[in-house]
């Protein structure tokens, strides 16, 4: 069983008889087995060096690096291991045919809107109208006419979606409107870091499959991101990270005193993203037995069989039915 | 499965052994280290660690429990090495 760690701490990450150490300021050295990393979330200031990165290159560990405020930077991504240049033509022809790729891209929306609506029937907020609306709405996905439309969809989708979620939430943490780069306030700020948490889960389970992420059909492949990511990231986001965000907040483990503010930029402090952090792994790790393996699966892993979909129908073999919980 | 490994080698390899087994498992005392791992990635670690030892000398215990949830462990005094996810 492989898991992620996170870094917090000021220090240094090192290769060392042929694993990892961590060396804190304080000049603490503690090993890491290597074997049982898959990726490293890097958080605090940490010094590395090339031999570091060949080494986790040769062992497929991820590095992800956060800034000062947990916002993605990017990752060191090893060398593909599974490359499979078929998978990647049949991947790029659905992106350029136009019927293609607006299926898809209605797929996403359409398992995007189901969970959301999911999420709202859970909390029983089901018969609120702006819950209404979105039902509404997730009707219009099958006319849209193109990509554009799809989103525009979405984003309506989105704007009340995010209405009704203030409804299940204490009132200091009522938000007016979705705001990113920067987040305003603390709901958008727990939003946003929730949002980067599972851009990375999804990047490194495409990691292992042959997919390649920067072709998306959702998003612009242009958006200088691994844009495939953020179109898989749709499905999962109202399924696990919205409902965790609700529970801590609600459950008070993430209170006002977890946040800064810088100039109107809100952001969680160490303390908080620890909390999320934690939360966020817990649930990744948690199972649910599947219909058709008729075995028990953790979300992680549905994250990978969502990749292995998307495979199996660019190549043909058997159409993509997205991801509808069922549980 | 969760296993617990202990070993008595002879001085030359104790090292060896050491640094073969921290790469797979967390070191918890002298000679001992433990985790939680999966079958695949155990045999890899057996085979690395049963290729550096003499047969003849030295000996290696694996306590092997199938289901983590029948371990308990409990600590008196100083807990040496424990790995969280955070750092």
């Amino acid at each position: 069983m492989r898991r992620d760690i996170y870094l917090f701490s000021n220090g240094r990450l090192m290769r060392k008889d042929n694993t990892l150490y961590i060396v804190s300021e304080d000049g603490i050295k503690r090993a890491v087995p290597v074997e049982q990393v898959e990726n490293v979330h890097l958080f605090g200031q940490i010094d590395l060096n090339s031999a570091l990165f060949n080494f986790s290159g040769q062992k497929e560990v991820m590095l992800h690096f956060y800034n000062y405020y947990g916002f993605y930077t990017g990752s060191f991504y090893p060398r593909e291991h599974s490359v499979s240049g078929i998978v990647t033509v049949k991947q790029s022809d659905h992106y350029l045919r136009k019927e293609k790729r607006l299926f898809l891209a209605k797929c996403f929306v359409q398992s995007a809107s189901f969970h959301m609506l999911r999420t709202c029937r859970k909390r029983g907020i089901h018969g609120y109208e702006s819950v209404q609306i979105i039902t509404e709405l997730s009707k219009n996905i099958r006319d849209a006419k193109d990509v554009q439309q799809t989103m525009g969809i979405e984003g309506m989708i989105r704007q009340h979606y995010y209405r009704a979620l203030n409804e299940l939430i204490p009132e200091e943490f009522t938000f007016a409107e979705r705001t990113k780069r920067p987040p305003r306030d603390p709901f958008n700020a727990l939003i946003s870091f929730g949002n980067t948490m599972m851009y990375t889960s999804v990047l490194s389970e495409i990691y292992k499959t042959q997919l390649n992420p920067t072709i998306s059909y959702l998003h612009e492949p242009s958006q200088k991101r691994f844009s495939l990511c953020l179109d898989l990231a749709e499905i999962f986001k109202p399924l696990l990270v919205d409902p965790l965000l609700i529970t801590l907040v609600n459950k008070k483990k993430i209170t006002s005193k977890h946040f800064e503010n810088h100039d109107g930029m809100v952001y969680l402090n160490e303390m908080g993203r620890k909390i999320v952090i934690a939360a966020f792994d817990e649930r990744l790790q948690q199972t649910i037995r599947h219909r058709k393996l008729k075995r028990n699966v953790s979300y992680w892993y549905l994250i990978r069989l969502e990749c292995y979909k998307l495979i199996k129908h660019v190549i043909g073999d058997t159409p993509y039915i997205p991801l509808k919980a069922w549980w | 499965m969760y296993v617990i490994i202990t070993y008595d080698v002879n001085e030359r390899r104790v090292g060896k052994i050491c640094k073969k087994l921290k790469a797979h498992l967390t070191w918890t005392q002298n000679s001992v280290f433990e985790g939680e791992v999966t079958k695949g990635p155990f045999l890899k670690c057996r085979q690395e660690v049963e290729s550096i030892i003499n047969i003849n000398e030295d000996s290696i215990y694996y306590y092997i429990v199938e289901n983590p949830k029948h371990i308990r462990k409990e600590i008196i005094g100083e807990e040496k090495g424990q790995f969280d996810c955070f750092f």
